[in-house]
């Protein structure tokens, strides 16, 4: 486990890593800027009955149908209304484009990466695979998240599978 | 050629649509040729053609490291070039040979880029007409001109041990022949590509002293003899289509380009997006508009009014144009979809003439309305039905020969492939001037089977639907053609997947016809808008048969599924809200009700309300999501939000399968 950790921070980019800061709740993440495609204002997500539970709905951008994840459930936190911060965060995993659910977004910084130290032992554990570690600035503390893991290995086969299944294209 | 000049992986891919291509050309050249030969009257172009389509596959497979079909089309287009030389004559077993050479050619390039087996016989095959070819290699020497005795196969076999010294000794002289005209020619002009053997190591199943015998020489050495490094030593799949090439067949097809159909999705979707937002600024402007003619408000505004009035009308008329360029564009863009359906009716004629001599006919296939443009989607999926639609009416429409003669009918039987436009359907119809479909024989075989019983009273339309039934062949013998119990069945179903309906007209003696109406497109359909709880979904119109209010007094429960009795009909219905789990309360006196009809089968799909029909544009959400049960797509409504289509085929079936029809007829509601 300790390795796989080594090996995400390893992946971060050069000395200083871009990172985009968000809120759930009073804690603040951050994602390598790498992972982030574009970050859109809240949109009516439409439900889609039936479908994968890790799945909120769809949004429409642009013409493509987007598959959305909240964070808020996905980390089992209470899930709140959609106020004017809100935003989603567009991402590929794997070959899909999923869009995630965030309370805010803060800004872009400059982490120095020895700032970066690996995720305490109390919460690093089976199912916080995507936490790649812990940023230090100044007074702020930056759970480093790696949104291609947010998602379980079993989910990510469930989402990497889902376009094989498409019929005649109806 | 090393790797860094290229990209691989694009090369094989442009490789593969080529060879695709110059394959299917080939076989429509050695179905004239055939013609020719029966005939007698052979046009010299086309061998000529068929030398060139080799040779275009062997270049683009030796750039690539084909090896093996390389190899194959090399032995090939030696063959085309003795007979262009009249070095040996025409026939029909020549013909055989190529066309089984062809299709081993195609099996070599499908396992060449992985998406196949390698087919069997290759070396068998090769070894076979090496033997053939050096008959006439050898006797060229001697005989000039078309005096060469035809040969098969087995002769060639029994000339075995005779062929070997002189065969080589030919060949030699053949490739010193080549090589110094391939070099003549690349001096003069680098026109015509000449046979320059590119053979980088030997290929494995060529006999003695074959191609060892070839001087190795890598293309490199030949490339700065020429002017310019073009295309004519190596076709080359950079330039894929130089018009130094001189190819007449291409100069007369449109010029066209290939585009994957992911980018044309692409650009539909920002075009759906161009279309919201023309709505949206078209709303601006009347809003502006009303503004300024609402009196009332006109005197809050004063001055400011003499400057924004043009701007409103401005805005409008720009607003105007917007929608209707947008319009042409997104017209545009599905009109580039479609395809023309002879992509898919071009690979006919070979597969009647192989079933046709397969099982002792003779029949000739009709084709016209090649061009008739249809969805790409649909192009795709409409090539198997109707595959099996034209072996079943070569193997048991069309009679054999002398049976046709002693009925006083043509020996040759003719099967017509014909498509057409109908409104915003295509039309295909195939049609056999054989013996019909025989209603006693299927009668005999459905009580055979089972599937009907000596005292039911049946219509002919009923028997010959018998033939729709899975498992259900008149066939006496199991053939390897068609006959196999899986044939009609599959065909109706794949058919009616594509929202097609089949339908079939057989006259005893006379003839069958089969006719399948298509929609020109997948893409986009009218439906109904309904609202279920705080959502809107989308009906498929085509299978809603009404939509009305029910009062609650008139719902009956059978086991407790509710059910409606329209005109004498018992009807399950299905309360979307529940059936996707929704939530939302039951309204204590009616029910809005759309009734859905799937062949024969009916069920009210229980909404809130009726929110009007639509033309949508369908999106595939299963891509996106996954398939769900009862969910067919999603669309994108005008406003942006999104809206999903109810699967009515899943819920139909599923509404029956439960039992709730069978329960409630039953029970004699």
């Amino acid at each position: 486990m300790a390795d796989v950790k080594q090996e995400n921070k390893q992946q971060l980019s050069g000395e200083v890593v871009q990172v985009v800061s968000f809120k759930l709740a009073t804690e603040e993440y951050g994602v390598d800027i790498s992972q982030v495609q574009e970050i859109i204002r809240m949109v009516e997500i439409t439900h889609v009955p039936r479908a994968p539970r890790f799945m909120e709905g769809v949004i429409n951008l642009r013409g493509q149908l987007i598959p959305i994840i909240d964070l808020r459930t996905r980390f089992g936190m209470p899930r709140i209304d959609a106020s004017k911060s809100t935003r989603i965060i567009v991402t590929d995993i794997g070959s899909k484009r999923v869009g995630i659910v965030v309370d805010s977004v803060s800004e872009v910084l400059n982490l120095p990466i020895e700032n970066i130290e690996d995720a305490p032992e109390m919460i690093a554990g089976v199912g916080t695979e995507y936490i790649q570690g812990v940023g230090k600035m100044a007074e702020r503390l930056i759970i480093m998240l790696d949104l291609t893991m947010v998602i379980s290995g079993e989910e990510k086969q469930q989402l990497e599978q889902i376009g094989d299944q498409a019929a005649v294209g109806v | 050629m090393s790797d860094e000049l290229f990209n691989r992986e694009e090369f094989i891919s442009y490789f593969r649509d080529e060879a695709e291509e110059l394959l299917q050309q080939i076989d429509a050249d050695l179905l004239r040729l055939e013609e020719g030969v029966n005939s007698g009257e052979t046009d010299p172009e086309i061998i000529n053609s068929l030398f060139r389509a080799l040779h275009t596959v062997k270049g683009s497979s030796g750039m690539l490291g084909f090896v093996e079909v390389q190899g194959l089309a090399h032995k090939l287009e030696n063959l085309c070039d003795l007979l262009r030389k009249d070095r040996m004559p025409l026939s029909e077993s020549a013909v055989d040979i190529l066309f089984t050479g062809r299709d081993l050619l195609t099996g070599l390039v499908q396992s060449a880029i992985g998406e196949e087996e390698a087919p069997h016989g290759v070396a068998e095959y090769i070894d076979k007409l090496d033997k053939y070819t050096s008959i006439y290699e050898e006797t060229s020497h001697v005989i000039e001109g078309r005096t060469g005795q035809e040969h098969s196969f087995e002769e060639a076999a029994a000339h075995e041990e005779q062929a070997s010294d002189a065969d080589v000794a030919a060949f030699e002289a053949e490739v010193e022949r080549l090589l110094a005209q391939a070099q003549a020619a690349s001096a003069a002009a680098p026109i015509e590509p000449t046979p320059v053997p590119v053979f980088e190591e030997p290929v494995a199943a060529a006999p003695e002293g074959f191609i060892k015998e070839l001087p190795p020489e890598p293309v490199e050495t030949i490339k700065p003899e020429l002017p310019k490094p073009v295309a004519a030593a190596t076709p080359a799949p950079v330039a894929p289509k130089p018009a130094a090439n001189g190819d007449q067949r291409r100069s007369s097809i449109h010029q066209t380009i290939r585009v994957d159909i992911e980018r044309l999705d692409a650009l539909l979707n920002l075009v759906g997006e161009l279309v919201i937002n023309r709505t949206r600024i078209s709303d601006i402007a009347n809003t502006l508009e009303r503004l300024m003619n609402d009196k009332s408000g006109a005197a809050a505004g004063g001055a400011a009014q003499g400057i924004i009035a043009p701007l409103a009308k401005d805005l409008a008329d720009s607003a105007a144009l917007l929608a209707r360029t947008t319009n042409e564009i997104q017209e545009s863009i599905m009109k580039v979809r479609m395809v023309p359906i002879g992509q898919v009716f071009d690979r006919f004629p070979r597969l009647v003439r192989d079933v046709a001599k397969a099982r002792g006919k003779e029949v000739q296939l009709v084709i016209s309305g090649a061009e008739t443009d249809l969805d790409k989607t649909i192009v795709d999926e409409v090539g198997e039905p109707l595959m099996h639609l034209l072996r079943n009416n070569v193997d048991h429409g069309i009679e054999a020969p002398d049976e046709r003669e002693r009925l006083g009918k043509a020996r040759v039987g003719t099967i017509s492939l014909n498509a057409y436009h109908e409104g915003n359907q295509i039309i295909i119809e195939v049609a056999d001037d054989g013996g019909g479909i025989n209603l006693e024989k299927v009668r005999a075989r459905g009580l055979k089977q089972g599937l009907i019983s000596s005292d039911d009273r049946l219509s002919d339309r009923e028997i010959v639907d018998l033939i729709f039934t899975p498992g259900f062949s008149t066939a006496e013998v199991v053939s390897d053609v068609s006959g196999r119990g899986v044939g009609m069945d599959v065909v109706k179903r794949n058919i009616t997947r594509l929202k097609g309906v089949f339908d079939v007209e057989t006259v005893s003696g006379q003839g069958t016809r089969f006719t399948i109406k298509l929609p020109l497109t997948l893409a986009i359909i009218q439906a109904l808008l309904v609202r279920v709880v705080d959502e809107l979904y989308a009906i498929p119109l085509d299978s809603v048969i009404e939509s009305q209010r029910v009062e609650m007094t008139d719902v009956r429960t059978v086991h407790g599924n509710e059910v409606i009795t329209l005109r004498g009909q018992v009807v399950p219905l299905v309360r979307i809200a529940e059936f996707f789990e929704l939530g939302g309360q039951r309204d204590p006196d009616k029910v809005m009700i759309v009734i859905v009809g799937l062949q024969g089968r009916q069920v009210g799909l229980v909404v809130d309300s009726f929110e009007g029909e639509q033309e949508i544009v369908i999106k595939p959400l299963s891509d996106v999501v996954g398939r769900i049960p009862g969910i067919s797509g999603a669309t994108i409504l005008g406003n942006g939000s999104i809206s999903l289509i109810i699967d009515v085929h899943s819920l139909v079936s599923d509404a029956h399968v439960s039992g709730k029809v069978a329960r409630a007829e039953f029970s004699g509601v």
